[in-house]
């Protein structure tokens, strides 16, 4: 243990000590930094700022030729050597600045020469110093495709020094990263050397092969599937072991490889038992305080996320309650509470008995406490989770959500300095707005209808279309004052500009947006023709050049609306569709009734549909405009159409078109 | 990470929530926001009665088979204002449900019973007597079945005098939009007809709006 007396100095006497020609006081003074720096962040940023890495890496470089020199036993060249890697190590540790700095003054290299030497003390310094560094994402990547590099690998795996072998492994976990790689790796027999490590190792050894083989393992079916071929042995059968291992962290990494098989590989892994036992150990890593309790329940997320099978399994295995009550025991790392957040959004993405068992708990003040909380990363998925909530039909119809206890510190996160919360925030509301009840006003009493349009102005188009998104569901159903002030809000030019934004997911949303507000009472239909018909003009403008089916289907839906209206309405509506009196070219139409997508080709034919609806006059003017375009000769080819709804609407169309005599 | 989930009114979900290919076909009339309005047949042996009835669709989850809405009952005589309830629905489509309910007081006979009420029906009796319709590929049919149960009041107490103990057969035409159902309550009058048309709110044509949820 270093004397009390040791740590006296300050950063700046300490970085002339290290200039020392004399060997032993640039020794105690690397020491001591060292001593300062270990699992102090503020330190590492104090010496940081002074310029203490380059002085160290200096003398690392200064010593490091004696590395080569195999009749070196100078113990103060030693020592110099040791300590400056270890102080550089502990720089790295954890800190990304630190990392960078130390990659920066170009000390990466000359640590790697450190492995060479016949002392073993040397040896280790080096190799640990080098795996803190990996365990960050700016250290350099490793080119596992040069034959020398690979071969330099080989050696680290090969060695007989836990450091060095561990450091291998560390390399294969930061640096492989493409199907190719992990190809050249399998070839090289690395998976053979790792599987030895896991059968045969220590406990670091056998976490550092589990971490390396679910790198190499991602996304990769044919790597798996020879892994688990019998020429290696019978090698997944030891990872499932170590999940059942008595140390935590070991658990926790083998089930974490595990679960890169079985999302990589279906057919792996598909048994009701091991599924089972997985979601178990992960909720029972919960418990653990440290780092691997931090980090279970995004190992948790990647195994039932998308996954309604084994959210139905961890439903029953009481996921939720578990979850829940990690989640009120609150002070919780920022990491940990992200991760129970995210898992609990997981669980209820996509059934709504997880739902109804997490409202049923009625703790959902949990989850909107969150929402305030220090940590940019807590917030978004706080709100994550409120999205994944909300998405209960049966509540958002009982206006369960609708709620000031909820809705204010959502709407707050609108203003949040971060895109992403805000971004989160609003895919929360656009759920909760989606409200049957008489109770949208309180949205609109809390600002939440201005701060919207507001964000529909972001220079982000994530949040601009998000913002629409939300609007949009907002004046669904709406009573025609709410779509007033929401349209007075966001004015005909806005929205007019919006249908015409650079960003085809802005454009759709508005389109969508207009579309909800033209719908209901048929004096909504007017909000498409103020200001002259800007609005309506930006839709035929749009869709001439709609990009995406998903902008045409909106864009179409909207003039379907308008052409539910009166004469008026349906004239316009033509005029948009065949915009020139004598009109050689294609319409748009003909293009969306050839579509590929059956929802385009349905908006189509249903607003065909209204512009021939019999009852009005001007039906059969339209009618011959329309079959002079082609339209009907296209229509009579798609009777069989492969779409049920398509064929329906358009039998229909050709039958109402019969009651204007021959066609 | 949860990622967007589409509830919109227009047919089939976006790709990758496609419902398997036996499934019925989606059907824009049967979608989020479409309103209904018609009679349900409340008569008895002592009086004849008809209630007027307006429907709501409010959500579509046609990966799961489930419908939701209101149904409003205008008329009733027991109440002074229009009379809410909101339903949840259950679609036949051979993955998530078949055409025997399995619960509510309704057994096979009491399903086949019903289901033979709807002309469109009959083509389909013979399977569903083996396993139920299971094996039945409904991906072609242009009629949608399906069981509406409502769940709770939402404008009045349940002391209203009106009970929500059963649940509805329903046949849908997804040429017409137009929704033809039986009321099944062993303690009320059997066979209580709901006769609905898809309506267009004044409208010369149809008008669609939809959400989606995120």
């Amino acid at each position: 243990m270093p004397s009390a007396t040791v740590n006296n100095h300050r950063p700046r006497e300490l970085l002339s000590l290290l200039a020392s020609a004399d060997p032993e006081i640039k020794v105690r003074a690397l020491r001591e930094v060292k001593n300062q720096i270990i699992g102090n962040r503020t330190k590492k940023l104090s010496f940081l700022k002074i310029g203490a890495v380059p002085a160290v890496s200096g003398i690392l470089a200064d010593s490091v030729d004696n590395v080569i020199d195999s009749n070196c036993n100078n113990d103060n060249i030693n020592n110099i050597l040791v300590q400056s890697a270890a102080a550089l190590g502990s720089f790295a540790c954890g800190f990304d600045a630190g990392v960078h700095a130390v990659v920066d003054a170009g000390a990466f290299p000359n640590l790697f020469r450190l492995l060479g030497s016949s002392n073993e003390k040397v040896v280790d310094a080096g190799a640990r110093a080098l795996r803190m560094i990996y365990q960050s994402k700016l250290a350099p990547k490793y080119d596992f495709l040069q034959q020398k590099n690979m071969e330099f690998l080989i050696s680290l795996l090969n060695s007989n020094n836990e450091n060095v072998n561990g450091l291998g492994a560390s390399i294969i976990t930061h640096s492989c990263e493409t199907s190719l790689e992990q190809k050249a790796l399998f070839d090289a027999g690395i998976l053979r050397k790792l599987n030895g490590l896991l059968e045969g190792g220590s406990l670091s050894q056998r976490d550092a092969s589990l971490e390396s083989l679910a790198t190499i393992f991602k996304n990769n079916p044919e790597i798996i599937s020879k892994f688990s071929g019998p020429e290696i042995g019978r090698p997944l059968s030891s990872v499932i072991d170590l999940a059942k291992d008595r140390y935590p962290r070991t658990r926790l990494l083998a089930c974490m490889c595990l679960i890169v098989i079985r999302n990589t590989s279906p057919l792996f892994l598909q048994d009701i038992g091991i599924k089972t036992k997985l979601i178990h150990i992960l909720l029972e890593l919960l418990d653990d305080s440290g780092q691997v309790g931090d980090e279970a329940p995004f190992a948790f997320s990647s195994l039932i996320a998308q996954k309604e099978d084994l959210q139905e399994l961890a439903l029953e295995a009481n996921a939720i309650d578990k979850l829940l009550h990690h989640l009120q025991k609150g002070s919780l790392h920022p990491r940990r509470y992200e991760g129970i957040l995210l898992a609990l959004a997981d669980m209820c993405s996509k059934m709504e008995s997880c739902r109804s068992k997490f409202l049923s708990l009625q703790v959902l003040n949990l989850v909107t406490d969150a929402l305030t909380d220090d940590s940019a990363d807590v917030r978004t998925a706080a709100c994550i989770c409120l999205k994944s909530v909300t998405r209960s039909i049966k509540n958002l119809s009982a206006g369960y959500f609708m709620d000031e206890v909820i809705v204010i510190p959502l709407v707050r996160l609108f203003l949040d300095p971060s895109t992403s919360v805000q971004v989160a925030a609003l895919g929360a509301v656009s759920n909760i707005v989606v409200d049957f009840t008489t109770r949208k006003s309180i949205f609109v009493q809390c600002g939440g209808m201005k701060q919207l349009v507001q964000l529909a102005k972001s220079m982000e188009s994530a949040v601009r279309s998000n913002a629409l998104w939300a609007l949009k569901n907002f004046v669904f159903l709406s009573d025609n004052r709410l779509k007033e002030s929401v349209f007075s809000e966001l004015t005909a030019c806005l929205l007019a500009s919006l249908i015409c934004d650079p960003e085809p997911s802005v454009q759709e949303q508005a389109l969508a947006l207009v579309r909800n507000l033209i719908d209901g009472c048929i004096n909504s239909i007017e909000f498409a023709f103020a200001e002259d018909g800007l609005i309506l003009a930006a839709i035929g403008r749009q869709l001439q050049s709609a990009s995406k089916a998903e902008i045409g289907i909106q864009g179409m839906y909207a003039l379907c609306n308008v052409a539910s209206g009166n004469e008026f309405h349906k004239e316009a509506v033509m005029h948009q569709l065949f915009p020139l009196m004598d009109d050689k070219n294609q319409s748009f139409m003909m293009k969306f009734l050839q579509s590929n997508d059956s929802q385009l080709r349905a908006a189509t034919v249903w607003a065909i549909l209204n512009l021939t609806c019999p009852l009005s006059p001007g039906a059969s003017g339209r009618l011959e405009k329309l079959r002079n375009a082609g339209i009907f000769s296209q229509m009579k080819n798609m009777v069989n159409d492969p779409c049920v709804d398509v064929k329906l609407r358009v039998r229909t169309v050709l039958g109402q078109s019969m009651a204007f005599g021959n066609n | 990470m949860p990622v967007r989930v589409a509830e919109i009114s227009a047919p089939s979900q976006v790709s990758g929530t496609i419902s398997r290919h036996t499934s019925p076909p989606a059907c824009t009339l049967l979608s989020v926001g479409q309103a209904f309005s018609g009679t349900q047949n409340v008569s008895s042996i002592q009086k004849e009665e008809a209630w007027r009835v307006n429907v709501r669709i409010q959500g579509c989850d046609l990966e799961h088979g489930y419908l939701c809405g209101t149904m409003e009952a205008l008329n009733v005589p027991m109440a002074d204002t229009p009379v809410v309830t909101f339903w949840e629905g259950e679609i036949v489509d051979t993955k998530n449900y078949t055409f025997f309910t399995g619960k509510w007081d309704a057994s096979p006979e009491d399903d086949k019973r019903h289901w033979t009420k709807f002309p469109s029906f009959l083509p389909l009796l013979s399977q569903v007597e083996i396993d139920g319709g299971k094996s039945l590929d409904l991906s072609n049919c242009p009629y949608i079945f399906m069981r509406w149960k409502e769940q709770y009041f939402v404008n009045v107490g349940t002391d209203c005098g009106l009970t929500i103990a059963g649940f509805y057969y329903v046949c849908f035409s997804c040429s017409d939009g137009s929704i033809n159902g039986f009321y099944y309550d062993p303690n009320s009058s059997p066979f209580q007809k709901l006769e609905l048309k898809s309506t267009n709110e004044g409208r010369s044509g149809f008008s669609f709006s939809s959400y989606e949820l995120q």
